[in-house]
């Protein structure tokens, strides 16, 4: 087996090493180059010059979602806009994204880091890789369409939707890896035998890459027999750099962490004390190479644990164990995030529905779905179903148009709800239910 | 002679007809007509009662959401065609049927009568009164008191 960079099998001391000076480089880069940062710094009683280790990553200040929506757009860049080159945004929220951008070096560690990824599944130049993560602001599509490229695959860029379409192309085109959400490739394959097409006899794919959604080792088994291929998962999200910041080798020990390029530690999310390796917690990661959008401490919200023992694969580096969880309540519907704060915020707005709703998260086949009740309050709609049925269509557009999800809805009698003592519980999971 | 008749949002679901005829009935309210079309989730209920403001307040207190709406109730006089008429009259007269029921009165001897809601009550008032469909007054339809 191939692996991409010798920055992959160095000495554990090594790694650290170089991961100290890019440290270093990234607290000085922030500290001098973005204000927010300072006085992060200051508040915490920190300065970069007191980080004499890699122990010391501790004193340091956590990042959150929420500092880069208050630094909506770019307050946390630590370039000029004459030197980014990119820009992407988070998938899924509401009016103001979390926005990234990346400058010429960036995009290059970028291509580099999925280039080990995409050879650590198998992929090679041989291959013909068929990308279904929507091409736009989303980070997915781009940043696997580089660094495949740059191992030599050839790459077809799909984008999301057009099920039956896709299909036609990968036997086309004998598409022999597929890239794209785990649920995605799931209701692919489903409808691939719906149209008459065994994916194991009549196409060519040998390697699935997935990401953007968690998944479970279930799902790995089925989407590898649905498919007849070999399913790796990778890991990443747009704030960090989008995927490639760790990912699955063929021996399948965990998601190889691009270390030279990312820091990786486990929190106690209510403490936020440093837990030892092999504990599970909240996954920190602070990028060390990234010029545009430093982040230090980034918390994940993914829980997860750590391990850095050797990999038969030869790779020395600490592996991130697959997620267990995520310490809020975000959904991720597929591959979109949304927070249950959100679609309240698409429902209250809307004249004719009372504070009360529910949202109910299924498995529809393979695919995540979300249900909303919502009872019905304002009397005027009663002069004619029509009237309902506009309600029903508006709050269905807006979900979709605003969020760009689609919601099961339902319109239902007030005060059907179950009312909860207390905080509500807006969001039933269902997913696991039979 | 516009008749208050009750509207309810239902959900197609058990029981919920029986809810409702409940909350009327320990309230002593009378059900004159009655109207539900199948629908795939939810719907409205339309009531005729004989105590409109009653049946309102004590569905809403079950926690129902109500409109009281105005609507026609009509003799449509028993003979063959006498319906077609009806709707043909109000079509020349450019008004939209939005929604039609028949029932009938305590004492009612010969024909169903029907409710009527159109698009514009007040013009089919005046077109009606010159046509051989009877209109029946509120006061019929209510509670004698």
């Amino acid at each position: 087996m191939k692996i991409w960079s010798d920055k992959e099998s160095l000495s554990r001391d090594e790694i650290k090493a170089i991961q100290f000076t890019r440290l270093k480089e990234t607290l000085h880069r922030v500290y001098d180059k973005v204000p927010y940062y300072k006085q992060m710094f200051i508040d915490k009683g920190v300065h970069p010059d007191d980080i004499k280790s890699l122990d010391d990553m501790h004193l340091l200040p956590l990042t959150t979602k929420e500092d880069l929506r208050k630094n909506y757009p770019f307050g946390l860049f630590a370039k000029p806009k004459n030197e980014i080159v990119r820009y992407h945004a988070s998938s899924g929220t509401t009016g103001k994204p979390t926005v990234v951008g990346y400058t010429k070096n960036d995009i290059e560690v970028w291509t580099e880091v999925i280039a080990r990824l995409a050879t650590m599944a198998g992929v090679t130049a041989e291959d013909t890789a068929q990308i279904t993560f929507g091409f736009g602001l989303f980070t997915g599509a781009f940043g696997l369409q580089q660094g495949l490229e740059r191992i030599g695959a050839g790459v077809i860029p799909m984008s999301s939707g057009n099920t039956q379409k896709q299909i036609m192309i990968m036997q086309d085109f004998q598409t022999t890896t597929l890239i794209g959400t785990p649920s995605y490739a799931l209701h692919l394959a489903e409808t691939a035998y719906d149209i008459g097409i065994d994916p194991k006899k009549d196409l060519f794919l040998k390697y699935g890459l997935f990401g953007g959604e968690g998944s479970t080792e279930e799902m790995r088994n089925k989407l590898n027999e649905a498919w007849g291929i070999f399913a790796t998962e990778n890991y990443g999200m747009s704030e960090l750099i989008g995927p490639g910041v760790a990912g699955e080798c063929q021996a399948l020990t965990g998601m190889h962490i691009c270390e030279d390029h990312f820091i990786a530690e486990i929190i106690d999310p209510e403490t936020l004390e440093v837990l030892p390796e092999g504990s599970v917690g909240e996954l920190i990661i602070t990028p060390i190479s990234k010029e545009a959008l430093p982040l230090i401490r980034y918390r994940t919200k993914d829980i997860t644990r750590l391990d850095s023992s050797p990999c038969s694969c030869g790779r020395t580096t600490t592996r991130i164990a697959k997620l267990s969880g995520r310490t809020d309540d975000m959904l991720i519907i597929g591959g979109v995030n949304v927070f249950p704060s959100q679609i309240e915020g698409v429902l209250l707005g809307i004249e004719g529905i009372g504070s009360n709703y529910q949202i109910r998260v299924l498995k529809k086949g393979y695919l995540d779905k979300i249900e909303i009740d919502v009872e019905v309050a304002n009397s005027d709609l009663l002069d004619s179903v029509t009237l309902l049925d506009a309600l029903y269509n508006e709050i269905a557009h807006k979900l979709t148009t605003v969020l760009g999800i689609h919601a099961g809805i339902h319109l239902v009698e007030p005060k059907s709800l179950t009312r909860s003592e207390g905080k509500a519980k807006r969001v039933i999971d269902q997913r696991n239910e039979k | 002679m516009l008749i208050n008749q009750l509207s309810v949002f239902i959900e197609n679901k058990k029981g919920r007809l029986c809810d409702i005829t409940s909350s009327l009935k320990k309230a002593s309210v009378d059900i004159r007509a009655i109207s539900v079309f199948d629908s795939s989730e939810f719907g409205i209920l339309r009531l005729v009662v004989d105590q409109p403001e009653v049946g309102a307040k004590v569905l809403r207190e079950a926690g129902h959401v109500v409109k009281l709406a105005q609507v026609l109730a009509l003799d449509p006089s028993d003979k063959i065609g006498s319906l077609n008429d009806l709707f043909c009259l109000l079509y020349e007269q450019n008004i939209n049927v939005e929604y039609v029921y028949s029932f009938v009165m305590p004492n009612n001897t010969g024909s169903p009568l029907i409710i009527l809601k159109t698009d514009d009550q007040e013009k089919a008032i005046k077109v009606l009164q010159t046509s051989d469909a009877i209109l029946i007054p509120s006061k019929n339809v209510y509670q004698q008191k």
